[in-house]
């Protein structure tokens, strides 16, 4: 069972042919042998850190070195989707686990 | 000029002017309210009696140009939940209220006809007239009559058909600037206790209004210029952030996805038909019917985190659709269709109801027999059982706990009678401890744990982790705080990430009032006011027992986690000490 990703806001756009309707997400399946981590499926996909707010690993607010597999949902909201309290922020990543 | 209380006395029909006490001149907002009510309301009077008291108060800054803080507090003692309430609102009524130098409003006693009565304040005075012929309409009409009859540019409070019920699920309602009637002081039945005064409305018209009194401009001017780069530069308050582009609904799909979305009163925290209802699809569809997105509760307002729903056609304005109301009497009633949602949300608006206690009654009616998850028809033919004034329709109009006991339903989603909003205790721990130990009942305003545990996961924040005494108190403190003032509680966004907007927060108090407090002094400020909030509960009877969780959360597995509330009661306890 392939990584699912799920693209919300304005970076459903970022799929050549994203096909949502109203606050759907897009949608992609990625093989995960050839992912590792969140940032090996921000450059299979295009995107920056910077265009992003928040990173759900199986519902878990990750960065871009938390690990990722087959199986694995990943959720990824824009920069204007944000909502958190910085002073009290802090992602799950590799090294944390 | 100091400051004025207006005491409304609905016995006699006549109104008292008064100087704001001397031990009131550093309150405003729920500081004010609470201590007016704390004073001056038997905590074991009845609700509904001649006892109890409405108290309306502006915050400190509101009425200034200050931005976002339009905000008005109300007080009384709740039917709902038997305690002390403070409902909380952004309306340019508030704005009026405190340019006029009106520090609070105190509807006392009840008249002795049937006679409902509309209160005119200008600033000249005040005169009662009689409202007997609004009585038994819906508010988008009856407001409509009051700004042809008072004037556009008036300021409206009223009560509906639900308070006419006295339901403990009947807010005050104050209009939004383009006069419908959206704005909601809606937790905790201070409708009803309004309308047994017999007081129907309140209009307010500002002409020749002296403005808010600034003791020192130049402290005021250089505060409210911080706030104001704060939010201006804080991704969620800023322009095209995400208050601003999708309004309070960017939070569906986000709380969905991490599990805490209750569906299907609160029995799971994830369903994908949600997206249907999130703040893209509202914004999508909002720029599609030609309504109005962003918008502001007030004017001065910079968040702009409201909006204007309208029908497919871009007719009939409902007003805003927050997430809560949207979350309330959507997929908690397993309703995932905008329109409907709309139009339940409209139903509220125009009996006087609170959105998030009728979503939640509705959820547990459904669960009772009444109508099927899903059901939005069947939905709206319920509120129009209290349209109707029906024995059903008088079931309902009293909140969750109370329809839940009438169709003999055990999960029942509430905490001091009062019903959780749309993050479950169970996938979010902290939220719990706030619903659980808030003297408010279940209210997510009173410290709002979202932002740390959903975005925040290591240590105390982690939204599993049981420890979260000491997160509750202090955002339950920051947020007595923020009430106090008048500022919108969106403001903490970015003066808990940005200290110079919340030294803005401080230096535009210490302009208007002349005083010279420090940012050392918040946590004294917002700590007297719960403590005098919890000192009325107490007195009303509550004890660390009605600070806990419905056994069902305690027991009940919630998916996609399968976790139970299992925060301990040791910490609960631990949250208010005096």
């Amino acid at each position: 069972m392939p990584i699912q990703v799920r693209l919300y806001g304005d970076l459903r756009k970022i799929l050549p042919q994203h096909n949502y309707s109203k606050g759907a997400p897009s949608v992609i399946e990625i093989d995960g042998t050839e992912i590792k981590l969140v940032s090996d499926i921000f450059k299979k996909i295009g995107i920056e850190e910077s265009e992003t707010s928040h990173i759900f690993v199986n519902r878990i607010f990750s960065g871009l070195r938390k690990k990722v597999k087959d199986g694995d949902g990943v959720a990824i909201f824009p920069k204007n989707m944000g909502l958190l309290y910085k002073w009290y922020f802090k992602k799950v990543e590799d090294n944390d686990e | 000029m100091p400051r004025k209380i207006i005491r409304v006395n609905m016995k006699k029909l006549e109104t008292n002017y008064e100087d704001l006490p001397e031990k009131y001149q550093y309150l405003g907002g729920r500081g004010l309210t609470s201590t007016i009510v704390a004073e001056e309301v038997p905590p074991t009077c009845h609700p509904l009696g001649p006892h109890n008291k409405v108290v309306l108060a502006p915050g400190i800054v509101t009425g200034t140009n200050a931005p976002s803080s339009g905000r008005l507090s109300v007080g009384g003692k709740s039917p709902l939940t038997g305690g002390i309430k403070e409902a909380n609102v952004g309306t340019n009524f508030a704005q009026m209220l405190g340019r006029m130098r009106i520090g609070a409003i105190i509807i006392e006693e009840q008249t002795e006809g049937k006679d409902y009565y509309l209160l005119k304040i200008t600033n000249d005075g005040t005169e009662f007239i009689k409202a007997n012929k609004w009585v038994g309409k819906g508010l988008y009409e009856v407001y409509k009559d009051l700004r042809k009859e008072f004037g556009e540019k008036i300021g409206i409070c009223g009560v509906g058909i639900a308070a006419e019920l006295f339901g403990g699920n009947s807010g005050l309602c104050f209009n939004d600037p383009e006069g419908l009637p959206s704005r909601y002081a809606g937790r905790g039945g201070l409708g009803a206790v309004m309308a047994s005064r017999g007081l129907k409305f309140i209009v307010v018209d500002e002409t020749g209004a002296p403005g808010v009194e600034i003791k020192n401009e130049e402290v005021f001017k250089k505060g409210t210029a911080k706030l104001l780069k704060a939010l201006g530069d804080h991704d969620v308050t800023k322009p095209g952030g995400a208050l601003n582009t999708y309004g309070t609904g960017v939070l569906i799909n986000i709380i969905n996805e991490n599990g805490g979305l209750p569906q299907r009163n609160f029995s799971r925290g994830q369903d994908d038909r949600s997206e249907k209802v999130s703040g893209e699809a509202k914004a999508e569809e909002i720029k599609k019917r030609g309504g109005v997105r962003p918008h502001g509760c007030h004017t001065g307002c910079v968040i702009q985190c409201s909006e204007v729903w309208t029908k497919p056609d871009g007719k009939d304005p409902v007003g805003v659709l927050e997430y809560e109301s949207v979350w309330a009497l959507g997929p908690n009633c397993e309703i995932y269709d905008l329109d409907t949602i709309g139009e339940l949300n409209r139903a509220c608006n125009d009996l006087g109801l609170d959105t998030i206690e009728t979503g939640t009654t509705l959820a547990v009616a459904m669960e009772g027999g009444l109508a099927d998850f899903g059901d939005g028809k069947a939905s709206l033919n319920l509120l129009e059982e209290i349209r109707k004034k029906t024995p059903t329709g008088r079931i309902l109009v009293n909140g969750t706990e109370f329809t839940g006991k009438a169709f003999g339903v055990t999960r029942i989603p509430t905490v001091k009678g009062q019903a959780m909003p749309a993050y479950d205790p169970r996938a979010i721990k902290g939220i719990g401890v706030t619903y659980a130990t808030s003297p408010m009942g279940a209210d997510h305003t009173a410290g709002y744990a979202i932002a740390t545990e959903i975005m925040g996961v290591g240590g105390e924040a982690d939204r599993l982790d049981t420890k979260k005494a000491e997160l509750s108190r202090n955002l339950q403190v920051a947020t007595a705080v923020i009430d106090s003032v008048g500022y919108c509680l969106f403001i903490a966004f970015a003066i808990l990430d940005i200290v110079e907007g919340l030294e803005g927060v401080v230096e535009s108090v210490n302009g208007v009032l002349g005083t010279s407090l420090t940012l050392n002094d918040i946590p004294t400020i917002g700590m007297q006011v719960i403590e005098t909030e919890i000192k009325f509960n107490k007195a009303a009877g509550f004890t660390s027992l009605d600070d806990r969780l419905p056994e069902f959360m305690k027991e009940e597995k919630f998916p996609p986690d399968n976790e139970v509330f299992n925060v301990s009661d040791e910490e609960l306890d631990s949250v208010f000490k005096f």
